[in-house]
């Protein structure tokens, strides 16, 4: 940095350095006062001063204060905390938790969470017989009332350092840096310094005496002319950004967008279906048979009573039932079981997306053909860390006179290199109720290690010859979850469709690198 | 999918190995993965659901031999039936079909006798659909005086069953122990409860629930053996029952069979062994694995996978599916089980030739253009799961159509499927009051609709909101995007409970009325928590189709 830039000052740091040039050293208060600056002004000038050595502290000292959070405030408003209120009602008998929330004063979390610290500070203990109290003085929750609340609702400010050690334990453990909504107290550190001018604030101060310069370059200081005889001042251009919030496409949807532009490259056409399905082609078409284990595999949901999907046609619908009772024409003796329709109507929240395979087959495709559904499906799961609600899977069949098992193979090894990036792939015998044979597809990546990327195989003549398909057909499901996540560097499932925006702000915005593990940017 | 555990030292003599070096690679070849392994047992996860004679220790240590060693015989050297079992007719609603046999000459021990409770709990709760379709039991044969009498007896019947302290009627076992309370539901439709008697008229057991104390405790040191299935499907109880005759002649037992004899005079000896021929042709086989069928070892491959008979002609191959087998229900089971064999990684992989033309789905092509006008307008995209609850759709948002239920949700969080998705674009606003604005939202997503009394339909849907914003806001976002689509706008007053009166409209495009635009009441804002104003629209991605 040159010496013409070090010494053009800011008018906050030129006011600052006056003030200061006056009045000595001055605390951070006095200096605030005596600029009648605001407070951040006062700090931004202060720092800017003082990374350029034209400020100096002479002595600093730091406070740690407490205040109420929304939560401390609600407790203060109501004149207790959930602790008190608890401990008092077993003090009287009460014996269990859900008694207790039974009380309206405090919501259900607020005294599930008091009754975790009580017993923890073991005020109270959890025996077979309930509930019963350890400590009738209330410990460190009593003093929390006595010298937390009780000073702070007098108006008084207190220093963290005033309170005893497990009050001060106590209160910074419901002091959550994040959060904040939801803190009892709020802890602020503040600094007071005292400080003074340097030589080269002195020697800056001197220098930019009289000196106009022009700050934000207006349309009037164009127009007249006056820019021709000032200088501009100085920006500080290595400072950051403010952040700006910009409209942009969701990571995941780009995700998504990107497995999709990758099928297409592939010659694949996209097939579209209806998140409702009948059983008959979520389950039967796929040779599934009713009574089977195989379909506890894909529990799925079913709908309300009264609503339905269109039945297939009678054509198709007669030809499966052949299939699943005795093979009908497609070479195999069947499942041997008498076939229910009222079963096959069912309507389901679709559980795989082979559905739309086998609608496709079921519509006279193209042959040969290259087809691809993204497909939302519904699996009866509790919602965890790997396991929403409704969830994508990428589903497909290609359709051809002479396809076999080496291009089933071929384009599974297409997608293991081309959409997860892999460094190393094998193929597994695996079992799929519609495919025989079966294949799961296992990809090494550089940074996962090994996962089973997606199941496929040939589609048995069961499933192929009551849509009056008959050439091979391979059938492939790739499962997205792990390589979105992995591809937005996320770990829990659930971050994939967060509804709160500041976390949806802080993904990522790499389209180009989604695919190919990362790799292929 | 189904797992099991089982002790080394049980299971590695039973496959003859040595030790565990290659076993999770060995294991792929009968679609079954290492689910755990350590010095003292191996977890073991069976993928393969019409395979339940693989969900025992026997089961996956007999295909590891096979593999290694080749195909082996399964009770071809059964005597003719020495003892029988006569079926009483009123059976036949309940619970008609019965399959037995005799397992002589090897000696029970700890782990076979856990191998046997393991295989009548997995085979019998899934392969069995919870001892509806099969149920096993297994008795000291020595005590037991045949023909034994698989009848009905009434629910007052005494007996002592396993595992309790002392005698108790047939409706106390469904009333009080763990197991009747488990399996009470198989027999609630019936009066009289199936029971099985030997010729003294000692109760041997209550199928499917218990068997008896004093007949039906098999100890370590038992080395005669009599096994049943029952169940109300013929071939289930079968194939359960020709699973565990293998298994025991595998620990070394010598299997005799039992005859069966029905009402109606039907006699059968069980276990029937299916012993499937499967055939297929080289034509078939080359087809499908993209190489000459004539230069596989189809003898070696298939003896591999257990298979018996092998026979190869000069244009197919014709092979006996081992007895403990039922799903080689077509040519392919069979030419599976030779791409298996061959090895799939030893299949070169090629791509297709045939030149095919890639497309997106057109509302996915439409989706992308409209998105993109709406990030150029600011918007940031949200993305939320399809199911949702009454609570959100209803309750708070006030959405006048009522949302398709989930008759048997999970939880009441996602127990309807979303008809509108300007509720999510509220539960985001909701859950960002923190976040700094703007906050210009859109999301495109599937929605379920009836769309006529009976049926529904699949919507793709638009919806736009702005926090803090106006009427105006998303007034003047929905303008610019018809305008550049260079669609008509316009709108038309309309009331609708979830938004302020007088500032809600419907959307017309090109004249016909599509959607809905309007400021959120207060009333739901509250619901929501909501502490600014949130103007939104909604309309189906379609109607912006030019």
């Amino acid at each position: 940095m040159s010496d013409t830039v070090s010494k053009d000052l800011h008018p906050l740091e030129k006011t600052l350095l006056s003030w200061l040039v006056e009045n000595g050293s001055a605390s951070d208060m006095d200096a605030i006062a005596g600029t009648k600056m605001d407070e951040g002004s006062y700090r931004r000038a202060f720092q800017w001063l003082l990374s350029r050595e034209m400020a100096s502290v002479l002595s600093s000292e730091k406070t740690v204060t407490v205040e109420l959070g929304p939560v401390g405030s609600i407790y203060a408003e109501k004149g207790t905390t959930p602790e008190l209120v608890l401990l008092e009602a077993v003090k009287n008998g009460t014996s269990s938790l859900p008694e207790i929330q039974k009380n309206e004063l405090f919501d259900r979390a607020q005294w599930g969470s008091a009754m975790g610290a009580l017993v923890k500070g073991r005020i109270l203990s959890k025996g077979k017989e309930g509930l019963s109290v350890n400590d009738v003085s209330g410990g460190v929750f009593s003093l929390i009332w006595k010298n937390v609340y009780s000073v702070l609702l007098s108006g008084a400010t207190l220093n963290l350092s005033d309170l005893e050690k497990d009050v001060v334990v106590e209160v910074t453990k419901r002091a959550p840096k994040r959060g904040k909504s939801r803190a009892e107290f709020v802890i602020n550190e503040t600094s007071s310094n005292v400080i003074e001018i340097t030589q080269a604030g002195r020697e800056a101060l001197k220098a930019a005496a009289g000196k106009s310069t022009i700050g934000i370059l207006t349309r009037e200081i164009l127009m007249s002319g006056e820019w021709k005889e000032g200088s501009f001042r100085r920006y500080q251009v290595d400072i950051p950004p403010s952040r700006i919030h910009i409209g942009r496409f969701h990571p995941y949807a780009m995700f998504l967008d990107s497995v999709r532009d990758k099928l297409q490259a592939m010659g694949f056409q996209e097939m579209k279906g209806s998140l409702a399905e009948s059983e008959f082609w979520n389950n039967d078409a796929l040779f599934m048979p009713q009574f089977h284990p195989a379909r506890d595999i894909h529990d799925a949901y079913y709908l309300e009573d009264g609503v339905e999907v269109a039945p297939p046609s009678k054509i198709i619908g007669d030809k499966v039932k052949a299939a699943h009772e005795d093979g009908g024409n497609t070479g195999g003796r069947g499942w041997q079981y008498s076939f229910q329709w009222d079963r096959s109507l069912k309507a389901i929240m679709r559980s795989q997306g082979t559905a739309l395979s086998a609608r496709t087959l079921g519509s006279k495709p193209e042959i040969p053909g290259k087809y691809f559904g993204i497909a939302k499906c519904f699996r009866y799961d509790q919602v965890d860390a790997t396991h929403l609600p409704d969830f994508f899977q990428v589903e497909g069949i290609v359709l051809g006179e002479h396809i076999n098992m080496r291009h089933l193979l071929g384009l599974l090894k297409l997608f293991a290199t081309e959409v997860a990036g892999a460094t190393e792939y094998k193929f597994v015998p695996a079992y799929f109720p519609f495919t025989e044979p079966s294949v799961e597809l296992h990809v090494k990546h550089p940074t996962l290690g090994w996962f089973e990327m997606g199941g496929a195989g040939l589609f048995r003549r069961e499933v192929c010859e009551p849509m009056g398909i008959d050439v091979p057909v391979v059938a492939w499901g790739l499962g997205l979850d792990r390589m979105a996540l992995l591809a937005l560097g996320l770990s829990d499932i659930r971050d994939l469709l967060n509804p709160d925006l500041t976390k949806l702000r802080e993904m990522k915005s790499t389209p180009e690198k989604l695919l190919g593990g990362g790799n292929n940017a | 999918m189904p797992k099991i555990e089982i002790p080394l030292k049980d299971f590695l003599p039973l496959a003859k190995m040595e030790n565990t070096d290659n076993l999770e690679k060995l294991l792929e070849s009968l679609k079954a993965e290492l689910d755990g392994l350590n010095d003292k047992t191996v977890k073991i996860e069976l993928n393969d659901t019409n395979r339940p004679d693989l969900w025992t220790a026997e089961g996956v240590a007999r295909g590891l031999r096979c593999w290694n060693y080749g195909a082996e015989s399964h009770l071809d050297s059964m005597k003719p039936p020495a003892v029988h079992i006569d079926v009483h007719s009123d059976l036949k609603e309940i619970r008609p079909y019965i399959a037995a046999f005799t397992a002589v000459g090897w000696k029970v021990n700890q782990d076979g006798l856990e191998s046997l409770i393991t295989a009548q709990e997995k085979i019998a709760s899934s392969f069995g659909k919870e001892r509806k379709t099969a149920a096993i039991g297994f008795y000291p044969l020595d005590g037991l005086s045949f023909p034994v009498e698989y009848s009905v007896t009434s629910p007052d019947t005494r007996f002592h069953p396993l595992g309790e302290e002392s005698e108790m009627s047939f409706s106390q076992v469904l009333e009080e122990t763990e197991a009747g309370i488990k399996y009470a539901g198989l027999l609630s439709d019936f009066k009289s409860y199936p029971v099985l008697k030997d010729s003294s008229g000692e109760i041997l057991s209550f199928p499917p629930v218990l068997n008896s104390f004093s007949t039906g405790k098999v100890t370590p040191g038992d080395s005669r053996l009599f096994c049943e299935v029952t169940g109300t499907d013929w071939h289930t109880v079968n194939l359960t029952a020709t699973i565990l005759a293998c298994n025991l002649e595998d620990r070394g037992a010598f299997i005799s069979p039992v005859e069966i004899r029905y009402p109606d005079g039907k006699v059968t000896v069980t276990p029937v062994l299916y012993n499937d021929t499967l055939t297929a042709t080289f034509a078939e086989i080359t087809e499908m694995i993209g190489s000459p069928a004539e230069e596989l070892d189809l003898n070696i491959l298939l003896s591999k996978m257990d298979y018996g008979q092998i026979k190869v002609s000069s244009n197919s191959v014709t092979a006996v599916m081992p007895p403990y087998r039922r799903d080689g229900i077509h040519p392919r089971d069979l030419m599976e089980d030779i791409v298996i064999s061959i090895g799939l990684n030893n299949i070169e992989p090629i791509l297709p030739a045939e030149y095919t033309v890639g497309s997106a789905a057109p509302v996915e092509i439409l989706a992308r253009s409209v998105k993109s006008l709406l990030v150029g307008a600011g918007c940031e995209e949200i993305m939320r799961p399809i199911l949702t609850s009454t609570e959100k759709i209803t309750k708070r948002t006030r959405t006048p159509e009522l949302p398709i239920k989930i008759s048997n949700p999970m939880t009441a969080e996602y127990g309807v499927v979303s008809n509108s998705l300007l509720p999510a674009l509220l539960e985001v606003e909701a859950s960002s009051g923190h976040a700094a604005f703007p906050h210009r939202l859109f999301t495109v997503g599937e929605t379920l609709c009836r769309s006529t009394s009976t049926l529904c339909n699949t919507t793709m849907i638009l919806a736009v909101s702005v926090g803090d914003g106006d009427f105006g806001a998303v007034h003047s976002i929905l303008g610019v995007i018809c305008h550049l689509r260079g669609l008509d706008l316009s709108l038309k007053p309309i009331d609708d409970t979830r938004f302020i009166p007088g500032r809600s409209a419907s959307v017309l495009i090109n004249g016909e009325v599509v959607g809905i635009l309007g400021e959120f009441h207060p009333g739901v804002l509250e619901a929501w928590g909501i502490t600014v104003p949130v103007a939104g629209f909604e309309l189906p991605l379609e109607s912006l189709k030019v």
